[in-house]
């Protein structure tokens, strides 16, 4: 046991998750070691009550524990596990409404705004340029946020922002280009050009 | 992955872990300078895609060690309490249980819905009338056939006003976890608060809601788009779900925002500056242009502005307010909720009484 927690870094999801699946109790503390932080953090954009997330992503594990002979092998460990935390806050939302027809999987609503990597901002102009940017990437429809998210903060695939968002692989597609589309129309790239000859002039 | 050289959208890079490692730490192992200056094209777009990269940060509070470990702890817990129920309690109190019973109230609920509802999803368009005629409480109509807005006053103290031409159809009090109101027309709303509760308004296709603020609705069932306009708190709208064969759409309104629903794409369109907004602008009216911030001023004179902002007829004793000056703030309020403030500003015998577009105020004079 040991030897697993000492080379946790070296360990694949995958090969953590196959031993988990044949009862592994070390492999199960050490994916929850690992998923925990960030299954809490995405858990928070799509509910505010971090209490109530921490229970959610408990509750996961849980139910990952009592159904561990009846996993699948082969997924991807990360959709699977943001997929299960979001299906649960949809659950918990579903519970308190449960005879009002307000709350499902899809109308789950993505809270986060992206800020702003301040740091690595070399000049006025293109901070101006990317605060503009950064408002209305905020402003899109909250779905098309959260697949933003998914796909390029937590690097999932297309078909996999399709599984978590519970939507089919062709509309999740169309969703993420329009959204990119879209703001590329509101943010002209004359502006842009212009700030691509100085830099490389620079 | 695909090869870098064939890099055509934004999309491309974003989804790139090198590049997204050379833009925030500067990593550059794959040289990414280099090859960006190859040629002018790929410098453009590499430009964007850092100006994408460098607006999209994620801030997150990573969880300590230690909380991790003790909510391991807690896991553990919890797996060892549902391993020692039985097995047929553990059937009945399992979590998969209970959603898989939820599942199905739901399930038949919405088949049922949806069975009753086959008729109005023939069509995309979506109209007042069958609106209401799908809310089974029974409803007040209120039509305004006068050339001027009129005020509405509804069971939880928002107040609406309704424009010419418009209609509104309200339960007289609101009864369960949500207020629903159905316009056809336009009308500005203010929203007494309740978190508990929220404020749901139907107009054609869209849906509107609020937990507690104040915004605009134009809902006429022969104009080509649904507008709405935000003045004070957050707003949601979002397409009627009962459009055929149409994904729901939604977007966010801050104040001074707002959207504009196509009725024939079904599609909304956010609208960030108002002031630039021609259609938006023609229509302002004027409880919008008032303010209802007061700084040491005449009460008379804050009474008057309620009475154009409103279209009511305000009595109040004369001589007794004469000197009363107040100072308060009174936008983000429906009309009932400004009286109430204003009488309590002015003291604790002041009080008023709504009849119908006429307010008396009843008082002593102020402290």
């Amino acid at each position: 046991m040991d030897k697993l927690r000492t080379n946790n870094e070296k360990l694949s999801d995958s090969t953590l998750w196959n031993q988990l699946r044949s009862g592994d109790e070390e492999a199960f503390s050490l994916l929850f070691e690992r998923y925990y932080s960030p299954l809490v953090n995405y858990g928070k954009t799509l509910m505010s009550e971090s209490d109530i997330v921490k229970d959610c992503v408990q509750d996961v594990f849980v139910n990952i524990w009592s159904y561990r002979y009846k996993l699948n092998d082969a997924i991807a460990i990360r959709a699977y596990l943001l997929s299960c935390v979001r299906k649960r806050i949809a659950r918990y939302h579903e519970r308190e409404h449960i005879f009002s027809k307000v709350k499902d999987v899809d109308s789950l609503d993505f809270l986060f705004d992206f800020s702003i990597e301040e740091q690595l901002i070399a000049d006025e102009t293109m901070a101006i340029k990317v605060q503009h940017l950064n408002r209305l990437i905020n402003y899109l429809p909250t779905r098309q946020k959260e697949a933003l998210y998914l796909r390029y903060h937590q690097g999932l695939s297309v078909e996999q922002v399709a599984e978590v968002l519970n939507m089919n692989y062709q509309s999740t597609k169309n969703l993420l280009h329009r959204a990119i589309l879209q703001l590329r129309k509101d943010f002209p790239i004359s502006v842009l050009a212009l700030f691509v000859e100085f830099s490389i002039n620079h | 992955m695909q090869n870098r050289n064939s890099y055509k959208k934004i999309e491309d890079f974003l989804s790139d872990e090198s590049f997204q490692r050379w833009v925030r730490r500067n990593e550059d192992l794959t040289h990414w300078e280099e090859w960006t200056l190859e040629s002018t094209e790929r410098a453009k777009l590499v430009e964007e895609a850092r100006l994408w990269i460098l607006a999209m940060k994620v801030e997150e509070t990573e969880i300590s060690n230690e909380e991790t470990q003790l909510a391991l702890q807690k896991t553990w817990e919890s797996i060892a309490q549902s391993n020692k129920r039985s097995p047929i309690k553990v059937i009945w109190q399992s979590n998969w249980f209970k959603s898989a019973a939820a599942m199905i109230v739901i399930g038949l609920t919405t088949l049922i819905y949806f069975t009753s509802e086959t008729k109005i999803a023939t069509n995309t368009t979506i109209t007042y009338q069958e609106l209401v005629e799908k809310d089974s409480d029974g409803l007040i109509e209120q039509t305004n056939n006068s050339d001027k807005p009129q005020l509405i006053t509804l069971s939880d103290a928002s107040s609406v006003l309704l424009q010419p031409k418009s209609k509104l159809s309200y339960p007289k009090t609101f009864t369960g976890n949500e207020r629903k109101v159905y316009l056809s027309g336009e009308g500005f709303f203010e929203i007494s608060k309740d978190p508990k509760k929220p404020f749901y308004v139907y107009a054609n296709e869209t849906i509107t809601k609020v937990y507690g603020t104040s915004f605009r609705v134009v809902a006429y069932s022969n104009q080509p788009n649904v507008e709405v306009l935000v003045r004070t708190g957050k707003v949601k709208v979002s397409s009627n779900q009962d459009i055929k064969n149409a994904p729901i759409e939604e977007v966010m309104l801050l104040p001074n925002q707002a959207a504009r629903f196509l009725r024939k794409k079904l599609l909304f369109e956010k609208i960030l500056d108002i002031t630039q907004d021609k259609p938006l602008l023609a229509t302002t009216n004027s409880i919008e242009q008032l303010s209802f911030e007061f700084k040491d001023i005449p009460v008379s004179q804050i009474f008057r502005t309620i009475e154009q902002g409103y279209l009511v007829s305000i009595d109040y004793p004369t001589e007794k307010l004469n000197s009363c000056y107040l100072t308060t703030s009174l936008s983000d309020e429906p009309l009932p909720e400004k009286l109430k403030i204003i009488c309590e500003s002015l003291g604790n015998n002041t009080r008023y009484e709504m009849n119908g577009n006429h307010i008396i105020i009843i008082s002593n004079g102020c402290n």
